[in-house]
């Protein structure tokens, strides 16, 4: 019992301690989150980081406050972590480092110990206890920074990668409802899917009659890849589309081969021209030389 | 006389056009293809138009409705041209058919007729 009372008596000495130094805490935070994000780095206004430090206060009480405060899984503690998640993402959006909002996080903790320091009233025990409770929060709060660090990352790594599929497979309407779709690297299954997806939608879209795939810029193809493109053709088809097939290298067509892979039901031509040719005759466009 | 759950329109002097709506029952498939290819053949038809635009997804159950239907009235002198199939149907269509289905596909009855087939 004596035991589970102490975080108690530690949680509400600190609220009192908050509650009593709240101006001076805030003032100094502010100070050096001015410091950090303000002024020439321009990653937060003057108002906003007031607000923050304000709104930090606010959960800090809330936390100290609640049943037990201790509890990782308490609203009061979820909410705090959530807002440095969301202060960290908006800091790393605007081209903030997450070394600094780490040394800022330190420096809240530092700011936190020194006003303990300046209670006389509270016994070893007491700043004991504080003391380890304000290192499992702000350890906590590092990770919860750490964690926004690591989503942002991925949400970058992941856009950039669509941007890549999207540049690397260029689906153009090279004439009324002709469209063309040039491959270029390596085709793995997920890249196919993708492809398969887009160009059937722009089917969909453009109303389009035929499509020529040219794989001129393939270099080497699967077991796996080589049935997704069987069945881009086939779904092409059953859209009511007219697939080609061109630039199919030798040794991709030797894999093709060997892998049994039936292209009875596919059209394939030498090269791209060809397979544009072909899709004119089929539609009944006849390109020609000016008559001189 | 009209089919529960498909609307079976004449069109131009030969064709025909089916729309399916919601309540279509493919559990009911040999009263279905009865009343379909009864139909078909008292208009002396030679081409079904089968509407799929309202079929975001073709499983094989649907699927194995489809290829009834166009092997049915194929007995008839019929053929079966599925348009306006969408492109999540025909990418999970594509994922499991093996071989060529046995009805025709195209984009619209325009798309259709444009090429001469």
């Amino acid at each position: 019992m004596a035991q589970q009372k102490k975080p108690e008596t530690a949680s509400s000495k600190l609220t009192e301690l908050l509650k009593l130094q709240v101006g001076s805490i805030s003032e100094t935070i502010e100070k050096e989150g001015q410091t950090l994000f303000g002024g020439s780095n321009n990653l937060l206004g003057t108002d906003e980081i007031n607000d923050f430090c304000i709104e930090f206060l606010q959960l800090l009480v809330a936390l100290l406050e609640s049943r037990d405060p201790h509890d990782d899984a308490s609203p009061q503690f979820h909410a705090l972590e959530m807002y440095f998640n969301n202060l960290s993402k908006q800091i790393l959006v605007r081209g903030g480092r997450v070394e600094d909002l780490v040394r800022y996080i330190q420096f809240m903790q530092r700011t936190l110990i020194d006003a303990l320091g300046n209670d006389k009233r509270s016994t070893v025990e007491d700043a004991r206890s504080m003391l380890l409770f304000l290192s499992g929060l702000f350890n906590e709060l590092i990770l919860a920074v750490f964690q926004a660090y690591l989503d942002e990352k991925e949400r970058t790594v992941y856009a950039q990668e669509a941007e890549l599929r999207e540049t690397a497979t260029p689906i153009t309407e090279i004439w009324d409802g002709v469209l063309t779709l040039p491959i270029i690297g390596t085709l793995d299954s997920s890249r196919t899917m993708l492809v398969m997806e887009a160009l059937l939608n722009r089917i969909a879209k453009d109303h389009a009659n035929a499509v020529v795939i040219d794989l001129t810029g393939v270099k080497n193809i699967d077991s796996q890849v080589s049935h997704h493109l069987i069945q881009m053709v086939r779904a092409v088809q059953l859209m009511g589309s007219d697939a080609i097939i061109t630039g199919i290298r030798p040794e991709i067509a030797r894999a093709l081969i060997s892998l049994n892979i039936d292209m009875s039901n596919v059209t394939t031509r030498a090269s791209l021209s060809d397979g544009l040719k072909e899709a004119f005759r089929r539609m009944g466009i006849q390109v020609s030389h000016k008559a001189a | 006389m009209s089919i529960p759950g498909l609307h079976l329109t004449r069109i131009g002097s030969d064709d025909f056009l089916l729309e399916a709506t919601r309540s279509l029952n493919i559990r009911d498939q040999d009263r279905l293809l009865e009343g379909i290819a009864s139909r078909l053949q008292q208009a002396r038809a030679s081409r079904l138009y089968y509407d799929l635009s309202e079929q975001a997804l073709i499983d094989p159950v649907y699927y194995a409705w489809l290829d009834a239907l166009a092997r049915t009235i194929r007995a008839i002198n019929v053929e079966m041209v599925c348009i306006h199939m969408q492109p999540t149907a025909a990418f999970a269509l594509a994922q499991f058919i093996r071989e060529k289905p046995a009805f025709e596909t195209a984009l619209d009855i325009f798309g259709w007729q444009k090429t001469g087939q």
